[in-house]
């Protein structure tokens, strides 16, 4: 049924004939560069927030100004001057483009190979599009289906208004500002994002996914999620674009907050591939993310993420496990090619009783990249019968990259079970040469090689996100072999 | 010796025995078998008191006592050995030891003196001949890195360490080589007297080719559907269990 | 045998020791403040060092090509020792260390010529309030070494047991061969183990893998020794044991082993 309406919406949307053209220039709404209380509340106000907001606010920045940049990362981050950031420029003022042809030939071919659907090529280019793109029909659609079963799924600003007891209750309450530094900047000057309330025992009948891959093109720098699944529901969220964002913003740092009420299900699936910088390593996007779900009693919570671009990526989705019974589990693909740096893993906070984890890692390093898997297991006093297992593979591709792991298991309760295994390895010779002898050539082997290695955490991902981020892998690693 | 009244028993809710009834006198031996999934192993365990397994009703008497208050150390100590289908690795714990503190703490519980270093020596040098053990062994980690015939014969070996008054062995057989199996079943012939009693447990009839049964049963659905004499094996062997047990298929 | 019967057995040194090529010796040290040990192409040592008392120590060790060492370090006060172990091609080292209660170690083995190979066993035993400490880190610096670490580690009490372990293979260090293991039971939920098994790796050409884990009893091998007549006391303290003593079981100098499986099982009757 869900799915019927998911695919029967796609349809209508890639059934219709759009108009394309211009349109008027969007109005750029920018305020000056650099950071202080004034810019602060100033956002806060061009958002049109309530007092309480902007309060929360200025509590993040007064605390962020106590803090210092956070070095412990295997990471080689340029000194990032935030005074040179601008922090609000909202609508994002994109070069707009009168047609596809206006659109870098590269970026283009990218696009192709992923096979991506020309209209939402066009969106994420940035070329202009008409209200249809603009999707007040698909938008409409998804809302009402929505709207019958009680879920509500908008942007966080917009929630900021519309549910505000909701914002209050929540916002803050997995992750507080006062949690890193990133998350203090964040709180203090966050954009926008999205809020997604699922009421009790409401299972979300599509997944999250489409509508907002479409709109997530727009979202900012400094992006917030908030994610409610009230006792007994269930989501699928997918967040992300598979398709390369050329993005002049360097500076990335946002926070997804994500609240499993008791019995609820939540799988959270991102593609992250923002602009990697170019193969010397110039340029590309500073990702520093802090994702964070709290399980309350049987509570499950789901992160897949495939990473595979940003320059820097500074990433942990991680699961408290407070509820009994509670289960997290982290699967991962982090590829860096080139200069790109990863420095991903994840959390497994055991505090209830008989709670579950575990963590499947796949990194793949290629040309002159770092990447590193970091992880916690903490499995605190009260946390009868825990058990996690972990997994962490790397394979490395050529001489010139790194591949690190560096996990940290912190045990205080005698009856918990806790395992981590790593292995590393390369794609070897013999497995080369007998794709180039059955016909293939060398890339599309390392192509097919490296999907099998991370077929494990690709299995995960709703399929039509599975098929994108394969066909991602294999562009990522162009030239990494040769 | 032991007397299974209407015993029924369930793992985590599902019930594997359901009403079995048996009697094993000292002297006799006799051989379980049925298809996989009837409860043989089951059995087993719940004699020996494998706390995985719910007894849910029934009663076991074994040499005049109620088997089921005791626990798992003292049946074992009261003389039930189970040689396992699985033998356990006990790393780092070397056989010899394991097998003097087991030996001592039965000889404790008889209210005899615990065995002197050099008597110990000599009852596991004469033990280890029953099946043919590279006394070697017996200075490596319990079953640890022993092969599949290694280690059957050290389950045997420890049989005749501890001299069970009933032993029950799950599945002896499973995973051993021709050579292997003789000596096996040679030493659990030779350790048979009129005083003690075995209950083997088996797929194939080619262990009772040298463990010869007084009685052989067949286990299905958790129940003893049919016992017959030894003939009854090579029957099976044969036909199958199919005609035994289509009246019982639901 | 006792301690001091067996270290009174073996050559007393302090400060330096030297063996020359083709030169065998067993060599004792008592709390050493520093000590610098050098063995030439070709010699073979044994050395034997214990921890009486609570000081700092700073061991060197350099082991030119095709030397081989074992070394075998004991901790019964809590000491604070830094061991560095210099390879050259075709050397091989041998170490186990036991800390019985608080301590802290840290072993960096450097490995600088080819097919040099090491060995680092370490353990560590603690109860009450007492906090253990546990590195090693081997580098790879040079192609076609290999190397395993091997780490345990018991605490019972209100404890806390740190082991953290690092490979590192340098850009060029092709064919390295590393492996690294932990593993560590917690007796007590008032005790705490940490267990930090890294890799850090520059060079593609390597088998390198790690596991770690922090466990309970295996139920299977408790009841098996019941179904033998052993109380589950006793089977569970026969698992405890086991699982300390197989890691200093194989070690070469017989008399060292009966000397610490016996402080072992006496460490293990306090926790």
């Amino acid at each position: 049924m869900a799915e019927k309406n998911e695919k029967e919406i796609l349809q209508d949307l890639t059934g219709e004939e759009y108009k394309y053209g211009f349109t008027t220039d969007i109005e750029t709404d920018l305020i000056e560069k650099g950071l202080s209380e004034a810019v602060v509340r100033l956002i806060s106000e061009k958002k049109g927030e309530p007092e309480w907001m902007t309060e929360k606010r200025l509590e993040a920045y007064r605390y962020w100004l106590t803090l210092e940049h956070p070095t412990w990362a295997h990471l080689d981050i340029p000194e990032i001057d935030f005074q040179e950031v601008i922090y609000y420029a909202a609508p994002k003022p994109k070069k707009q483009l009168g047609s596809m042809d206006e659109v870098d030939p590269e970026l283009k071919r990218t696009f192709d190979k992923l096979g991506i659907p020309l209209e939402e090529q066009m969106a994420l280019a940035g070329v202009a599009v008409d209200a249809v793109m603009d999707s007040v029909s698909v938008k409409t659609t998804f809302r009402e289906t929505l709207k019958e079963k009680g879920i509500i799924f908008c942007s966080i600003s917009e929630a900021i208004k519309e549910h505000p007891e909701l914002i209050q209750k929540y916002l803050g309450s997995v992750v507080p500002y006062k949690d890193n530094f990133y998350a203090a900047l964040n709180a203090a000057v966050f954009s926008d994002g999205s809020f997604c309330y699922i009421p009790k025992g409401v299972r979300c009948p599509m997944e999250l996914s489409t509508y907002f891959r479409i709109n997530a093109a727009g979202t900012g720098q400094f992006e917030r999620t908030l994610i409610v699944a009230d006792e007994g529901s269930y989501v699928s969220y997918l967040e992300g674009c598979t398709a390369p964002q050329r993005d002049e913003n360097q500076l990335h740092a946002a926070v997804v907050e994500i609240v499993v009420e008791k019995d609820a299900e939540v799988k959270y699936s991102t593609v992250q591939n923002w602009y990697p910088g170019d193969k010397e390593g110039k340029g590309g996007v500073y990702n520093f993310v802090t994702k964070r779900g709290l399980c309350r009693e049987n509570g499950r919570l789901s992160w897949t993420q495939v990473e595979t671009g940003s320059a820097i990526t500074w990433k942990y989705p991680s699961c408290v496990l407070l509820g009994d019974n509670s289960v997290g589990e982290f699967y991962s693909v982090a590829m860096t090619n080139n200069f790109q740096q990863a420095d991903t893993g994840t959390k497994m906070i055991h505090i209830g009783k008989n709670t579950r984890s575990r963590i499947v890692s796949k990194g793949i390093s290629a040309g002159k990249s770092q990447n590193a898997y970091r992880g916690l297991v903490r499995v605190n006093p009260g946390a009868d019968n825990a058990r996690n297992y972990s997994q962490c593979d790397s394979l490395l591709i050529g001489d010139q990259c790194g591949a690190h792991t560096f996990p940290v298991v912190d045990c205080r309760n005698r009856t918990a079970v806790l395992e981590h295994e790593a292995t590393t390895s390369k794609i070897s010779d013999d497995q080369l040469f007998y794709c180039n002898q059955r016909g293939l050539t060398t890339e599309d082997a390392v192509g097919l090689i490296v999907n099998g290695y991370a077929r494990e955490v690709l299995a995960k991902l709703p399929m039509e996100f599975a098929v994108e981020a394969q066909k991602l892998l294999a562009l990522q690693l162009e030239g990494s072999v040769g | 010796m032991l007397k299974v009244k209407n015993l029924h028993a369930s793992v985590e809710g599902k019930e594997i025995l359901r009403g079995i009834n048996l009697e094993v006198k000292a002297g006799e031996v006799h051989a379980i078998m049925g298809p996989n999934g009837s409860g043989k192993s089951t059995l087993a365990s719940v004699l020996a008191g494998n706390e995985k397994f719910t007894v849910t009703a029934g009663e076991v008497e074994f040499e005049g006592k109620s088997l089921l208050d005791y626990s798992i150390e003292d049946r074992a100590r009261m003389g039930l050995f189970l040689g396992f289908q699985y033998p356990v690795e006990i790393p780092g714990v070397t056989m010899a030891n394991f097998m003097k503190i087991a030996v001592n703490e039965q000889r404790k519980f008889r209210g005899e003196e615990p065995l002197s270093a050099a008597e110990y020596l000599k009852l596991m040098r004469e033990k280890a001949k029953v099946v043919e053990l590279d006394t070697k062994l017996t200075s490596r980690a319990v079953n640890e890195g022993f092969s599949g015939g290694e280690k059957k014969k050290n389950e045997i070996f420890q049989m005749a360490m501890l001299d069970p008054k009933l032993a029950i062995l799950d599945e002896t057989d499973s995973g051993l080589d021709i050579d292997a199996l003789r000596i096996v079943a040679t030493g659990v012939t030779k350790l048979h007297t009129s005083e003690n009693a075995t209950v083997v447990i088996t797929h194939y009839q080619r262990l009772l080719d040298y463990i010869v049964p007084d009685y052989v049963h067949v286990l299905y659905k958790g129940r003893i559907i049919y016992t017959g004499d030894k003939s009854l094996a090579l029957k099976l062997e044969k036909e199958g269990y199919d005609w035994l047990i289509n009246d019982y298929k639901e | 045998m006792e301690l001091h019967d067996m270290i009174s057995g073996f050559e007393p040194v302090a400060e330096r020791l030297t063996l020359s090529g083709k030169e065998q010796r067993t060599a004792v040290a008592v709390d050493p403040e520093t000590l610098d040990v050098e063995l030439a192409s070709g010699a073979e040592g044994h050395l034997v060092v214990v921890h009486e008392k609570p000081t700092a120590s700073t061991l060197r060790v350099h082991l030119a090509e095709g030397a081989s060492l074992v070394l075998n370090e004991l901790f019964v006060a809590e000491a604070f020792t830094t061991v560095e172990v210099d390879q050259e091609a075709e050397s091989r080292l041998k170490l186990t260390a036991v800390e019985l209660g608080s301590a802290n170690a840290r072993y960096t083995i450097q490995l600088r010529g080819a097919h040099a190979e090491s060995e680092v066993n370490g353990l560590f035993l603690t109860g009450g309030e007492e906090h253990a400490e546990l590195t090693i880190r081997t580098n790879h610096l040079v192609a076609d070494c290999s190397s395993r670490s091997i780490a345990r580690g018991v605490a019972g009490g209100k404890s806390v047991g740190r082991f953290e372990g690092m490979v590192y293979v340098a850009k060029d260090a092709q064919r390295t061969d590393a492996e690294q293991q932990n593993r560590n039971l917690l007796l007590s939920d008032q005790a705490r183990i940490e267990t930090m098994p890294q890799l850090e790796i520059y060079a593609d050409d390597v088998k390198c893998s790690h596991g770690a884990t922090v466990g309970q009893m295996d139920q299977e091998a408790i009841y098996y020794m019941r179904q033998r007549g052993i109380d589950e006391q006793q089977a569970r303290r026969l698992q405890i044991a086991g699982f300390v003593e197989e890691l200093v079981m194989h070690c070469d100098e017989e008399s060292w082993c009966s000397a610490v499986s016996e402080l072992l099982e006496a460490k293990l009757h306090t926790i």
